[in-house]
């Protein structure tokens, strides 16, 4: 392959950035969600009713 | 009028107001805005001793090469198909530079009217095709790269999937 | 309606009585306000965009990388187009949803659309990084410079920059609302640079060539090229999506535990009930 280190910091910098953006949002996903399990379990009566 | 639909006429009017504000404002820069200046315009309004960008097509045929002292001396003439400037350049050329393709070169005429560029960069075109297509067009006399750019896709599209299976790739 | 109040408790500037009757009216844009029928819905839709980003970006790049032939004058280096290009693209059609979010969020003020534009400010920034970096990685081989400051390339950075403001201003405020309102006008008079960027290569002179693909001419590339390229660029779209849509779902499972916290904070300090 010709020009192969332009390509592989191209392509790798892309999978990085993806790999990297998708990792933080199912982290910050699944933190939000069972923090908000644990607040609406603790106190249900306060407004954990689901509408 | 509901509070709703006066934010919208608002936010209509504005963007129109910006709108033609921007437009305004690009169309009286646009001379400044343009990355490179042809050969026709540089010839007829020449800014002697100015450092200005001058693009075109480099001509067929007019492309020297020389070594001076180490380094690579190139010379080539530039077109827009009008007029042609003469270029010289001391230094490595783009990997993408050929006869028949689009330049630009970073550098200011000379009184004696050649162009001495300190930067050429290669400016290629929109058009991509495999190597065995430019070839087999090449060969059937349909286009020669170095005299411009190449024909549409559509012409050798069909061409281009016949020579990818029978090379099997 | 407890569920629209839940976002309105956050919001108290931008909630006045009459937008409050019109909004039961308004039946089918608000009826995603309602953070519970949205959160549903996202959690239905977010198992197939992940799927369809991982398979079309996969298939597309793997094509592109392996298959797909080489340029007849660029050698390999014609490979870069299949993340350059979707990524290009994405910034643009990223750029014009915070634009209609911001249409949302100024003139319907719904509260969606606030969480929405702030979630994809940063998704957008990192495409058009992206964009910009693939297309320096290309130009220095090709063109033989890493940046030129020509139409397209400028107006490029301008977006990226745009991009980081908006996220900067959003956090600029004590008040979100108003962080919110600052950075849907900004997003709004930036949406000027998109048919720039659009337009650059045809109205001025540049170093970056014209559209290959174009809404009113045929394609000037070889269908063996065209055809990763527009999976890549299919993949790239629902990986973006992906992504907006975790994060907008982590937004308002945020945004309602605040809420949550909040009452229950005045509840223990012994506010009335």
């Amino acid at each position: 392959m010709t020009h192969l280190p332009y390509i592989a910091g191209a392509y790798g910098l892309t999978l990085g950035l993806a790999a990297w953006l998708s990792m933080a949002a199912m982290l910050r996903l699944s933190r939000a969600r069972s923090r908000l399990r644990a607040v609406e379990q603790r106190g249900g009566r306060m407004g954990g009713r689901r509408p | 009028m509901t509070r709703k639909s006066r934010r919208l006429w608002l936010l209509v009017a504005c963007g129109i107001g910006l709108g033609s504000a921007s437009a305004l404002a690009l169309d009286a820069f646009s001379a400044n805005i343009v990355f490179f200046v042809a050969p026709s315009q540089l010839l007829a309004t020449p800014a002697n001793g100015r450092t200005v960008r001058l693009g075109g097509m480099v001509v067929a045929g007019s492309l020297h090469e020389a070594h001076r002292s180490g380094e690579p001396v190139a010379q080539f003439q530039v077109t827009d198909g009008q007029k042609a400037v003469q270029v010289r350049y001391a230094g490595i050329l783009p990997d993408l530079f050929r006869e028949g393709q689009s330049v630009v070169a970073l550098g200011e005429l000379a009184s004696d009217g050649t162009f001495a560029a300190s930067e050429v960069l290669a400016k290629h075109d929109e058009t991509y095709m495999p190597k065995e297509v430019a070839e087999a067009l090449r060969k059937s006399g349909k286009w020669n790269p170095k005299f411009g750019p190449a024909p549409s896709a559509a012409s050798w599209n069909r061409m281009s999937v016949k020579t990818d299976t029978t090379r099997g790739s | 309606m407890d569920a629209i109040r839940t976002l309105d408790a956050t919001d108290p500037a931008g909630s006045s009585g009459p937008d409050r009757s019109q909004r039961r009216r308004v039946g089918l844009l608000h009826r995603f306000a309602n953070p519970g029928r949205f959160l549903r819905l996202a959690a239905r839709l977010q198992p197939w965009t992940n799927a369809l980003a991982l398979v079309l970006t996969g298939w597309g790049l793997i094509w592109g990388l392996f298959f797909a032939p080489a340029d007849w004058q660029q050698g390999d280096a014609v490979r870069i187009m299949y993340v350059h290009v979707p990524a290009a693209w994405l910034a643009s059609a990223g750029y014009v949803a915070l634009a209609v979010c911001s249409v949302l969020s100024l003139v319907w003020r719904h509260p969606l659309a606030d969480l929405a534009a702030a979630e994809i400010g940063p998704v957008g920034a990192a495409v058009t990084a992206v964009c910009l970096a693939s297309g320096s990685l290309w130009g220095k081989p090709m063109w033989g410079a890493w940046w030129v400051w020509d139409a397209r390339l400028t107006s490029v950075l301008v977006l990226f920059f745009l991009y980081v403001g908006h996220i900067a201003l959003l956090r600029a405020f004590d008040e979100p609302q108003r962080g919110y309102r600052a950075g849907a006008i900004l997003a709004l008079v930036g949406a000027i640079d998109l048919p720039i960027i659009k337009f650059s290569v045809q109205w001025w002179n540049t170093l970056h060539q014209p559209d290959s693909i174009t809404l009113t001419g045929a394609p000037t590339m070889s269908t063996s090229m065209l055809w990763p390229l527009l999976i890549s660029a299919l993949g790239f779209s629902f990986g973006f999506a992906a992504i907006v849509l975790a994060r907008l779902r982590a937004a308002v499972m945020e945004q309602r535990l605040r809420v949550l916290l909040l009452s229950r904070g005045n509840a223990a300090a012994g506010a009335p009930s």
